[in-house]
């Protein structure tokens, strides 16, 4: 068992290595995705403290809370994409196009070898953006830094298991290349605005179709209030989803159609 | 003359009337990429009544929340309808095929400006449609008065033309340094902000808005959403004044570096 996993971890790293080493290939292109990355994130917190300086304190939330809400979720974000990319539309088109020969026939556990196939070039920029975002803050008790490290892996691990959940949707869609998308995208987006904005059955949304509220809201108020019961409940859905993620890939995998495409990875 | 005029214009009226067929054919996958509008204006609609709240205000800056929701929607409709021409001019540059396209017999940038526009259209009705419901369910119907509606889609027209100029120059950067990610990512952070897209202009601080109203961000984006919601005619004369000044300026920048892009250029491939 232990040789096993073993056996699987260093395949991760040596994927890990080739994506790294070949998005390195196009080095002008690497970096200008990850500093495009970063400018990026850096407007929407220009955003946020003109915002703040206009309008004040809204609904509870002020620049402070803002800081950390991105620090968490784009670290998270980064975290999981720069790694485990072939999910969301990537996975859903593998699915829908019968992509998913070259993998089947290797003797590695296949989600894994799927997920970890692909790195999000762009994500680098996300993670040096959340660790500069955190600088921030201004919290650098050990226990906060801890909470905050902790809870973006917690992030990372609940972004990339709910990307397998919207990829595995094209096993029972067909197509589910833009809902896979869009719903990803929807997640993200409402998790760098303050969950206090919503309310009724929006907010219960955030909670469970579209769990953006464990990737933003749950992990700042755990950092804020050092929250051991919120903790538990953030790893507890993070187990949650992976079983539904396990349960939707692999059961879908049964309906799996080969498309018969030659298929060559460089 | 009048035959070369009238060449000319069935051949990019075809170019146009090309891509509109192919965009209705595909009308679903349109359909999809635009449902992202419902999510966004649902999000700036529970941040903006939020801030009305906390206000205690029934107007920021001249505009109520029915209005600034309003102004939101054309925006968004503004932005996300854009002719996006330059990524594919990098594609073009990048697996060779712009060796082909810039020899065929038509004005390079014309082709993908009549050719952006059939999309445009689609995109732009989808955008709009699908935001209309729940715009209208959270703010009502706009006040615009029929007079006012020809200015405003004139300054609607100069704001897509302007926005075309600036992704041409940057497409165009695409000859010599093949990717252009970083420049689009760069000029549409600039629209985000300084044009207007997450923030009216007359929301921002008061030492940034002399800068941001001269600029031509806002010239694609807040100027014809302004205009729509609060429309003023010393405000109309006022952009389309900056909005000919930027058109001829980035016209004299884009011939120039037309000129000069074409000879740095090196195509791949074969």
């Amino acid at each position: 068992m232990m040789k096993r996993i073993q056996a699987e971890l260093s395949f991760l790293r040596a994927l890990i290595g080739v994506n790294l080493a070949s998005a390195m290939e196009y080095r002008a292109s690497f970096i200008s995705q990850i500093v495009g990355m970063f400018i990026n994130n850096g407007i929407y917190f220009v955003f946020w403290i003109i915002f703040f300086n206009q309008f004040g304190t809204v609904r509870g939330y002020n620049m402070d809370e803002i800081f950390l809400l991105f620090a968490i979720v784009t670290l998270g974000y980064g975290l999981g994409f720069m790694f485990a990319g072939n999910t969301r539309q990537y996975m859903a088109y593998l699915v829908a196009q019968g992509r998913l020969d070259y993998y089947l026939v290797f003797p590695r556990n296949l989600l894994l070898h799927v997920i970890f196939s692909k790195m999000i070039v762009s994500t680098v920029g996300d993670v040096a953006f959340g660790l500069i975002a955190y600088s921030f803050t201004g919290r650098f008790t050990l226990v906060e830094m801890g909470l905050f490290l902790l809870t973006a892996v917690f992030a990372a691990i609940i972004f990339v298991g709910y990307s397998v959940i919207t990829g595995s949707l094209a096993f029972y869609m067909g197509n589910a290349q833009y809902a896979s998308q869009q719903v990803t995208n929807a997640m993200l987006t409402f998790s760098l605005y303050p969950n206090s904005l919503f309310s009724g059955a929006s907010r219960m949304m955030l909670y469970t179709v579209i769990p953006a509220a464990f990737v933003g809201a749950v992990p700042v108020d755990i950092v804020r209030y050092h929250d051991g019961r919120l903790l538990l409940l953030l790893a507890g859905t993070a187990v949650l989803i992976w079983l539904l993620a396990l349960a939707l890939f692999y059961y879908g995998l049964r309906r799996y159609e080969s498309g018969s495409a030659i298929n060559v990875n460089v | 003359m009048l035959l070369q005029l009238r060449r000319t214009t069935t051949k990019y009226t075809a170019i146009t009337m090309t891509n509109l067929q192919n965009q209705l054919a595909y009308v679903w996958e349109a359909l999809n990429r635009a449902v992202f509008i419902v999510l966004i204006m649902f999000v700036f609609v529970q941040l903006w009544t939020a801030v009305y709240e906390t206000q205690g205000a029934t107007e920021i800056a001249g505009l109520s929340l029915q209005a600034t929701i309003w102004y939101f929607l054309i925006a968004e409709v503004m932005e996300l309808g854009k002719i996006r021409h330059d990524e594919r001019i990098s594609e073009e540059v990048k697996d060779g095929s712009v060796a082909y396209t810039l020899t065929r017999p038509y004005n390079y940038l014309a082709y993908h400006f009549f050719n952006g526009l059939g999309e445009t259209a689609v995109k732009m009705t989808l955008i709009f449609l699908l935001g209309l419901p729940l715009v209208v369910y959270y703010a009502g119907w706009p006040t615009v008065a029929p007079g006012q509606l020809l200015p405003v889609l004139l300054v609607g027209a100069l704001a897509m033309l302007l926005d075309f100029f600036a992704f041409s120059i940057i497409g165009l950067l695409a000859f010599v340094t093949e990717d252009t990610f970083s420049f689009r990512l760069i000029y549409q952070k600039f629209v985000f902000i300084l044009g207007g897209l997450m923030l009216p202009l007359d929301f921002l601080p008061g030492w940034l808005q002399p800068l941001a109203r001269v600029l031509p961000f806002n010239l694609t984006t807040y100027a014809p959403a302004k205009l729509f919601v609060a429309f003023s005619w010393a405000q109309f004369w006022q952009i389309l004044g900056l909005q000919i000044l930027w058109l001829t300026i980035f016209g004299l920048i884009l011939l120039r570096q037309y000129r000069w892009a074409t000879k740095q250029l090196v195509v791949n491939g074969g």
